[in-house]
């Protein structure tokens, strides 16, 4: 008697505390370690990707594009190309709300573009980005028109990120620029609940989003920029998933021998090289140049130090690339032809080369110090600098005052060569301190504006032919974007550019 | 008589404590003198088919292999040569002009002592980092520098230690009895005053040489110390950290290295001091 009392009772213990489960899991939270503090949520302040990989999930964009890189419709349902590309027309989604209520609509489309390109905008890097747009005209509550000054063929791309994130004109109007930094307001799937500057920024479901409420109800981000802390933390349960750009390819391994943990990767548009000084030194020689490239066998790195982890590139981009011309082939590994090349252009044995890169990249480190052993086996003395990564992005490089050789990592977001090789290689810019080719200026300038997209494309591979021909960078490779996740995270799909959105996303 | 056995005590524990730091201290100096003839390029030979070896694996690396497949051994025996060389010379240099200083502003007093202690304050005052990447703004990373940049640094902890006991022996009586006589101000300064300060200049050198093999590694990992080609300690631990969860070997080596010159140097401080300070002498 006493006894199936008993057994009674822990059949409702049992079911309370499943009923508890089941509650438990539906208010289901997600912690995220992501490697940097953005410090402005404002979508026109930024280029970080972890501002992204935050604010994908808080804002809209008139476009969508999700981890398989095909464009959708985001807040706009459909739009159609007029006037050659000089003007397209948006038709908006309807009965779409930004979390502090505020209605979306046509109003809240030309504020986003008028603030991004008037003076708001002058103060932030996003501006330049979307220098075609000329003006937006609002054609009824729910139509709008971007005029454009030339055609931007990957204006519709750019559309889907960044400073193109729609943001709510009332509550920018009330509370003004400089509240809207720390308390953004979107029409995305997670609303802010509260942001701790270098700490983290916690986020909670929206659930009037126009996609459905999110399965999440909770999605914590932590700034955590040490790799071994994160990882800590990741074992240690206490976050998630640890994002890119956080775990260096040593640290695989570690991830991959806890049972609770994965590691998943995806393809990305993040390239490395080791670029030339092209104008003076030993380098300014194109023979040198391809003896360099020749010399260094950059498939045993891959094998090796970046464990697989990479694919050898040919051109300064990735295979997603839009220009990436597929018939290319990088340089092979070739010591003797090196040497014939080095001795060619009369370059003495032991020659001193030096190499400069960023302090904070392991994984980096590492491949470079592979780099210039090779190089010693061709009879080069290769010497590394790291550099401070803000002294060598900001004063180094643009000042031209590199060694023969220095690091640059590109991303690439939109994944279109233009936006890689008109800064690398067109005279004057900012990240090509040494070289001035007007042919390659020519070819840089003329795919600009062409809305064909098959011409446009040639071009961009015939650029990517020319700069490998003048031996421009030391290609080395593009490597994958790497997450840390626990098993408990389902329903995840590794995006390649760290614009994470989270909205399907479940915890057991 | 209890008292006679504990005095032997502790003096049998003093002779341990100099063989211990004498034979800790003189065989690492030895063994990184040594390394270009026990290991003759090993430190910079890469193989990417040997990456992380296990140690005590197979006598050809003895202590496994670190991610660029170079032995550890090799590069700790080579990473002493760098990292020896800045403790040693970085504190040498800076005793040297310390103890100058610190004497002669705390005998002169005056003009000087006022001069020397306030820019000491100022200095003080100022954060080893951020003097750290101004200096290396201006005038470049390397080894070299590097040791100037720590002389720079730490010279003023021993002009303070001097000055202050210098201040306080200057008034007593055997000094007063040689300026009595006529003793010169240099043989004052370095033949009464010197060997009565030296205890504790000894001390502060001991724990200094290891902080600065320490200061080393964080200047190598911020980008500001030697070209991370070379092997040096500290570098070699920054390297490793990735990597400590599945190969520890490639920092705990060095990191042992570390701890045994440290602690070698420390025993042989301690020692030092008990011999060389002449109050020491009478009271045991």
């Amino acid at each position: 008697m006493t006894q199936k009392r008993l057994g009674t009772a822990l059949k409702a213990v049992a079911l309370t505390s499943s009923l508890a489960v089941s509650t438990f899991s539906f208010a289901s939270t997600l912690t995220v370690s992501s490697p940097q503090d953005p410090g402005s949520w404002d979508p026109i302040d930024t280029f970080l990707v972890n501002w992204a990989s935050v604010a994908t999930n808080i804002y809209d964009g008139l476009t969508y594009r999700g981890p398989d890189l095909m464009l959708e419709p985001g807040l706009a349902i459909a739009w159609e190309e007029l006037d050659n590309g000089k003007r397209i027309r948006f038709r908006l989604r309807e009965e779409v709300v930004f979390h502090n209520g505020e209605p979306f609509n046509a109003d809240s489309v030309k504020f986003t573009f008028d603030r991004l390109m008037g003076e708001e905008g002058r103060k932030g890097p996003q501006r330049s980005n979307y220098a075609a747009i000329e003006r937006v005209e609002i054609i009824d509550d729910y139509t709008v028109d971007f005029h454009l000054n030339a055609a931007d063929p990957v204006l519709l791309t750019k559309l889907a990120g960044y400073g193109a994130m729609i943001v709510p004109p009332q509550y920018i109007a009330e509370k003004g620029e400089e509240y809207f930094n720390a308390h953004p307001v979107g029409t995305g799937p997670f609303k802010l609940v509260s942001y701790q500057p270098k700490v983290g920024v916690k986020l909670e479901g929206f659930a009037r989003h126009w996609g459905g409420a999110p399965k999440l109800s909770n999605l914590n981000y932590r700034f955590i920029s040490e790799p071994s802390t994160a990882v800590a933390e990741l074992q240690a349960g206490r976050v998630d998933m640890v994002i890119p750009p956080t775990i260096p390819i040593g640290m695989i391994p570690t991830i991959e021998g806890d049972q609770t943990l994965e590691i998943a990767t995806s393809v990305s548009p993040t390239v490395y090289a080791l670029r030339f000084n092209t104008r003076s030194g030993i380098t300014a020689d194109e023979r040198v140049r391809k003896a360099m490239i020749y010399g260094v066998d950059r498939q045993a790195i891959i094998d090796s130090i970046l464990g697989g982890q990479a694919a050898p590139i040919a051109s300064f981009q990735s295979e997603l690339s839009f220009g990436n011309d597929p018939e290319m082939k990088p340089l092979p590994y070739d010591p003797n032809k090196a040497q014939q090349l080095l001795k060619q252009a009369g370059v003495a044995p032991g020659s001193k080369i030096q190499i400069d890169i960023r302090g904070d990249n392991a994984t980096f480190n590492e491949v470079a110090q592979a780099v210039a052993s090779y190089l010693q086996l061709i009879g080069l003395n290769a010497i590394i600098k790291p550099y401070e990564t803000n002294v060598l992005l900001n004063d180094i490089i643009p000042a031209g005052k590199t060694g023969a050789m220095f690091q640059q990592a590109w991303g690439g977001w939109t994944l279109d060569y233009d936006n890689t090789a008109y800064f690398m290689y067109h005279s004057g810019e900012k990240w090509n301190p040494y070289d001035s080719d007007a042919e390659l200026d020519q070819m840089l300038e003329s795919q600009r504006g062409l809305t064909d997209r098959s011409q446009r494309e040639q071009i961009l591979k015939s650029i990517a032919n020319y700069t490998a021909d003048r031996a421009l960078e030391l290609p080395l490779y593009n490597v994958n974007a790497i997450y840390g996740i626990s098993k408990r995270v389902k329903n995840f799909t590794p995006v390649p550019d760290s614009r994470l959105r989270l909205s399907d996303v479940t915890v057991d | 008589m209890s008292a006679v056995v504990s005095v032997m005590n502790f003096s049998r524990f003093k002779n341990l404590e100099f063989i211990l730091g004498a034979v800790l201290t003189g065989g690492i100096c030895l063994l990184v003198l040594l390394s270009d003839l026990l290991f003759p390029g090993a430190a910079d030979r890469i193989d990417l088919s040997a990456r992380l070896l296990a140690p005590f694996a197979s006598p050809e690396h003895l202590f496994g292999t670190d991610p660029l497949g170079r032995d550890v051994l090799a590069r700790v025996v080579a990473g002493g040569q760098i990292s020896l060389q800045v403790g040693l010379v970085s504190v040498a240099g800076a005793v040297v002009v310390g103890v100058i200083m610190g004497l002669v502003s705390g005998y002169y007093r005056g003009f000087w002592d006022m001069v020397v202690m306030r820019f000491a304050d100022v200095q003080l005052a100022m954060p080893f980092i951020l003097l750290a990447i101004t200096f290396i703004a201006i005038v470049g990373g390397g080894l070299s520098n590097m040791i100037i940049l720590l002389i720079i640094s730490q010279w003023v902890q021993y002009a303070r230690l001097v000055r202050g006991s210098v201040l306080a022996l200057r008034d007593r009586e055997f000094i007063q009895s040689a300026q009595a006589i006529g003793v010169s101000d240099f043989n004052i300064l370095f033949r009464h005053l010197l060997p009565n300060l030296v205890g504790p200049v000894i001390v502060l050198m001991t724990l200094n040489v290891a902080n600065n093999i320490l200061l080393e590694s964080s200047l190598t990992f911020l980008g500001l110390g030697v070209d991370p080609l070379t092997p040096s300690w500290g570098g070699m631990l920054a390297d490793g950290r990735t990597y400590l969860q599945n190969a520890w070997w490639v920092s705990v080596f060095p990191g042992l290295a570390i701890l045994l010159t440290v602690l070698g140097l420390n025993l042989l401080g301690d020692w030092l001091r008990d011999t060389l300070d002449p109050t020491g002498r009478t009271s045991r």
